[in-house]
Formats: structure tokens, C-alpha cells, sequence
């Protein structure tokens, strides 16, 4: 049960004989079949207080920086990916010359990250190579078994590969006419390489457009991902990354 | 202050007038029904029905007989204040914007929109003889924002698109007089209680305090919004100003940023000493009662707010 209490305060007030007419006057328009005082509909009486704030005008001055819009003029609404600069990437005046660079560094944070992931021994960087793989798809968050604590041991004797595939990076977007000697001219230049395969179609013998590059030197294999990803070759732009060890494929 | 907030219009507020008394309010708004209040409880006496378009403009006579409504549906309506009832109807080709009765309440003065290839012109009514306008004054140039008559009847003041305010020869339809202090459309004129001084109030960011006979430029009242009002009270040295950005650049802005405040300005030093804050809008209109004891405005949110003055208003003191 709700019980609404309403005060009322009356007020006597001396008026002028007009205003005193005028207040007995009849309702007309939309008011006509209003009752007499204030219709609740159209009048309200604000409940809260609302005071006269007094300034004074050095107050008046601190608050006129307070402009949303100019704190937003100091910080950069938009900012190039490649130079930094207050501009569209589009936009970019080095969108040509600094860009590909860039796009080869950002690839390679993820790339060494990777590659200092890896423990010694041959057993354990097959697993870990695996556990990389498998990290970047999942955010990096996620730890895999083999990577966990006590895990490390045992894991990965079975596995042992007969080649060592720490220093393998897989080439992706190839053309159709790529040849196997055209990716030894490409990838000389890094390091000596031990093996190159390049997945040719049985039929027509044309390449499949991928290929696999062993290395002697890890290091060697880093630097060729970082140089040849995002690299243009014959209209196609080279993908390079550290290849997933063939156990896990 | 506890305000009392009049509901009785759907959409944004254009003009306010209190009668000669002080006992009512009229407000009319871009909805087609302009109202009248009783002003000690908010209290709505009634509506007029009859325009089809926004009414830009209202004016009660010195006797509160008749009422006068200037409306975008290209007439100026007369009406009869105790019955609500239309008395008379005058058309005109483009959009009355502004309309006002002389001081005698004698002669009616409404001005129209410089639109559709028509020009701005001010029609002059007697009231004795409605059937016919007694004068039509095209005026050349930037057209009418604002107008109000001159004191006895020999002139009308007019605020112009440009920023420009005349004294327009009631006889003649001659420009007397024009200065050029605004450098925007002047959004309202208002008098002092005694009509010797007025001020304007402009879309340059200013109101201005000009003297009525001369139309010197006494004072300039500054803020960073466009001014859509501007009063001056009745028994203090106070003006308030109202405005806020424009109307269409509300949605994309909180209300604190808006600056939708009433700003009290000391009428000498043109310094604001307060503000009144309520309005989720821009104050589009404000009016002083003719007691000085309290205020309202009306705004682009569709609400009138009638303030009635706290004791700390009038024990406020300037400190100069």
C-alpha cells in the first residue's frame, strides 16, 4: 500500500483588483477541463534545490580550458603506423621507402621471441618448436603441456627427428614458376644452407607455391625471415616464418 | 531556488512575456499551441489554438486584453486573453518572426521572413481596423531577427541578420538610425523596466547594452557561446544572458560542456557574478518578472523554468 501525503501551504497575498479578476478567470484550450491549481501533467515543482552559483571570473578563466576538445587537440587523433607522424598510413610521405622496412622489424620481434624460447638440447627444441607453433596461435597465453614444469624430461625422445629443424623457416606465396635454384640464389646471401625443398606438383612438376629452407646457422634463418618477408618476388609477396616441425603437420 | 517547471510544450521554446502585472506568463514554442500561465504557481490558465506552424514570437497588451502571436504558418494571430477565443487573423506571405503591440496597445507591428523571393517587410495594424494593414514597409537588405516598437509609437527598433540595429520611422519606414556593434544576427531585443536603455543579445557570442533614443553602445557582455536572450532586471543592476551552443550541435555534447546555464552579469562592470544551471538545452528565451523577484527561461528542451530569487540574491553585493 503506497500513501501519498501532499502538503499544501496557503498563502494569503494583497493583489491588484485586476490580478485578482484575472485569477478567477475560466480555463480555456487545453486547460480547459483542467481542476483548479496546477495540473501535475504540466506543472512540476522541481524538487531539488537548485542554487544561484556565484563566480567570480579568475574561476571563470581556469574553466574555459577545460574544453574537451582541446584536450583532445594535444593528444594525436591519428597517427601513422609507419612514421608516427600526425597523418593517415596512406598518407605516409615514407609510406614507400620506410614502410617494407618496418613491416620486416615488426616480423622479426615475434620471430626471435620465438627463437629464444627454444632450450638446449636437440630433443627439447623439437617440442619446443612445437610448443612455439602452437603458442603463437594461441596468444602466447596459453602453456602447453610439454612446456610445463616436470614436462621437459621424457617429452620429445620418441620425437627426435633425424634432422635438425631449429633452423628451418618455410617460405609461403611462391609462384607457380619458381625453381629450386632460384631460391638458393635468394636465401645464399644469409648464410650457407644445408637443404632446400620446394613442394613441387607430382603431375606437372610446377610448384606449389611453398618451400622449406634448412640452414646450418639459426641465426642465418632468423635474418633471412627478417629479410625476405614482405618481400616482393616475381609480383607475389614472399611470407617467411620458422617452420612447424614436421612431427606436429 | 526551487524552480516550477511549465510542461506544456512538445517542442523547443521561443519566446517568453510576462504581463504588465507579472501575474501571467505567455510562452509559445515551435509546437503550434503558444500558452499562458499564472506565474505565482505554474498554474496553466490556457492554450491557443489555431496556428498550424511554430510561433516564433507572443505579445501581450499593457491591459492583458488581447494577445499577439506571430507564427511560421505565415500569419499573426489576435486573440482574446480571458477566453482563449481567435479574434482576427492576418496573413502575410512569408514567416512572421517577430510581433509586437505598441505601448498604447493601439497599433500592432509584426515583421516577416525574407524568404521564396518576398521581401523582409514590417506590416502595421490599427487595432481598431484590423481589415486592412496600415502600413507595409518593405526593408531592404539584411532582413529583421528581432523587433520591438519604440516608445511612443514613433519608431521600431529593429535587430537585423547582419548584426545591425535600426530605428525604423513608424511614418515614413525609413531608416532613423543604424548601428553596426554586432557582427552576427541579433537573436533578441529587450527593454529596461523604463525603455531608456535595451540590450541585445547576438549570435557573436555578445549581448550589448545600447541607449533606447540614440542607440549608443553603453556595454558589451562577453561569453563564448552564441546569446540567444538577454533580460535586464527590473530593480537590480543584473542582466542575464542566456544561450549555449548552437541547437544543432546539442546532441553531440554533455550538457556541462553545453554552458546551458543562465549567467548573471553585473549591468556596469560587465562582470558575471552567478549562474543558474537546469536547462538540458540552450536557453533560447528569458524574461524578468516586472518585480525583479524572479525569472524564467525557456529553452530549446522544451521546458519553462520560473526561478524564484533566494534571499542570497538580494543580500549579494558586488565587490568592486
Amino acid at each position: 500500500m503506497v500513501k501519498t501525503v501532499k502538503t499544501y501551504k496557503i498563502e494569503h497575498r494583497r493583489a491588484p483588483k485586476t490580478v485578482a479578476k484575472r485569477k478567477n478567470w475560466r480555463k480555456f484550450g487545453e486547460a480547459e477541463n483542467d481542476p483548479p491549481g496546477p495540473n501535475s501533467a504540466n506543472t512540476i515543482v522541481q524538487v531539488e534545490e537548485i542554487p544561484m552559483a556565484f563566480v567570480h571570473n579568475e574561476e571563470e578563466q581556469s574553466e574555459q580550458v577545460e574544453d574537451p576538445l582541446n584536450k583532445l587537440k594535444t593528444q594525436k587523433l591519428v597517427s601513422c603506423r609507419i612514421c608516427k607522424g600526425e597523418h593517415w598510413t596512406t598518407k605516409c610521405p615514407y609510406k614507400d621507402t620506410l614502410g617494407p622496412l618496418q613491416e620486416k622489424l615488426q616480423d622479426d620481434k615475434p620471430a626471435t621471441a620465438d627463437g629464444a624460447a627454444p632450450p638446449g638440447g636437440p630433443g627439447a627444441a623439437t617440442a619446443a618448436g612445437s610448443a612455439a607453433g602452437m603458442g603463437s596461435t594461441a596468444g602466447g597465453k596459453y602453456v602447453p603441456p610439454s612446456l610445463r614444469d616436470g614436462a621437459k624430461r621424457g617429452a620429445g625422445e620418441t620425437m627426435q627427428s633425424k634432422r635438425d629443424e631449429s633452423a628451418t623457416i618455410r617460405v609461403t606465396n611462391l609462384s607457380e614458376d619458381t625453381r629450386e635454384s632460384d631460391l638458393q640464389e635468394l636465401f645464399r646471401p644469409f648464410g650457407p644452407i644445408q637443404r632446400i625443398y620446394l613442394a613441387k606438383d607430382k603431375n606437372t612438376g610446377q610448384s606449389k607455391g611453398f618451400a622449406f629452407i634448412n640452414f646450418h646457422r639459426r641465426e642465418d634463418a632468423a635474418r633471412a625471415i627478417t629479410g625476405v618477408s614482405g618481400f616482393g618476388y616475381d609480383h607475389l609477396i614472399l611470407n617467411v616464418e620458422w617452420a612447424k616441425p614436421s612431427g606436429t603437420s | 531556488m526551487k524552480p516550477i517547471l511549465l510542461h506544456g510544450h512538445e517542442r523547443s521554446i521561443t519566446e517568453i512575456k510576462y504581463n504588465r502585472e507579472g501575474d501571467l506568463i505567455f510562452t509559445c514554442a515551435k509546437d503550434h499551441q503558444p500558452n499562458v500561465w499564472y506565474s505565482i504557481n505554474g498554474e496553466r490558465l490556457g492554450t491557443f489554438k489555431g496556428h498550424t506552424g511554430a510561433v516564433w514570437n507572443i505579445d501581450v497588451n499593457w491591459d492583458t486584453t488581447y494577445v499577439l502571436t506571430g507564427s511560421a504558418d505565415n500569419s499573426c494571430k489576435l486573440w482574446d486573453c480571458q477566453t482563449g477565443k481567435m479574434l482576427s487573423t492576418m496573413e502575410s506571405k512569408t514567416a512572421v518572426r517577430s510581433c509586437g503591440f505598441s505601448y498604447s496597445g493601439n497599433l500592432i507591428m509584426y515583421t516577416t521572413d525574407k524568404t521564396m523571393g518576398h521581401p523582409c517587410e514590417i506590416h502595421i495594424y490599427d487595432i481598431n481596423d484590423m481589415r486592412e494593414p496600415a502600413m507595409i514597409f518593405p526593408i531592404a537588405g539584411s532582413k529583421i531577427t528581432s523587433a520591438v516598437w519604440g516608445p511612443y509609437e514613433e519608431y521600431i527598433i529593429t535587430g537585423h541578420e547582419n548584426g545591425e540595429l535600426c530605428h525604423i520611422d513608424m511614418k515614413t519606414g525609413e531608416k532613423i538610425h543604424a548601428v553596426q556593434e554586432h557582427s552576427k544576427q541579433i537573436n533578441d531585443i529587450r527593454y529596461s523596466k523604463d525603455m531608456s536603455m535595451l540590450i541585445t543579445a547576438s549570435k557573436d557570442t555578445t549581448a550589448k547594452l545600447f541607449d533606447t533614443t540614440s542607440l549608443r553602445h553603453m556595454k558589451t557582455y562577453k561569453t563564448e557561446r552564441p546569446v540567444n536572450s538577454a533580460a535586464i532586471s527590473p530593480i537590480r543592476d543584473h542582466v542575464v544572458l542566456g544561450g549555449g551552443q548552437e541547437a544543432m550541435e546539442v546532441t553531440t555534447t554533455s550538457s556541462r560542456v553545453g554552458k546551458f546555464d543562465a549567467r548573471f552579469y553585473h549591468l556596469v562592470f560587465e562582470e558575471e557574478f552567478g549562474r543558474v544551471k537546469g536547462h538540458f538545452g540552450p536557453i533560447n528565451c528569458l524574461s524578468f518578472h516586472p518585480d525583479g523577484k524572479s525569472y524564467s527561461s525557456g529553452a530549446e528542451d522544451g521546458y519553462v523554468r520560473v526561478h524564484q530569487f533566494d534571499p542570497s540574491y538580494f543580500e549579494f553585493r558586488f565587490d568592486y
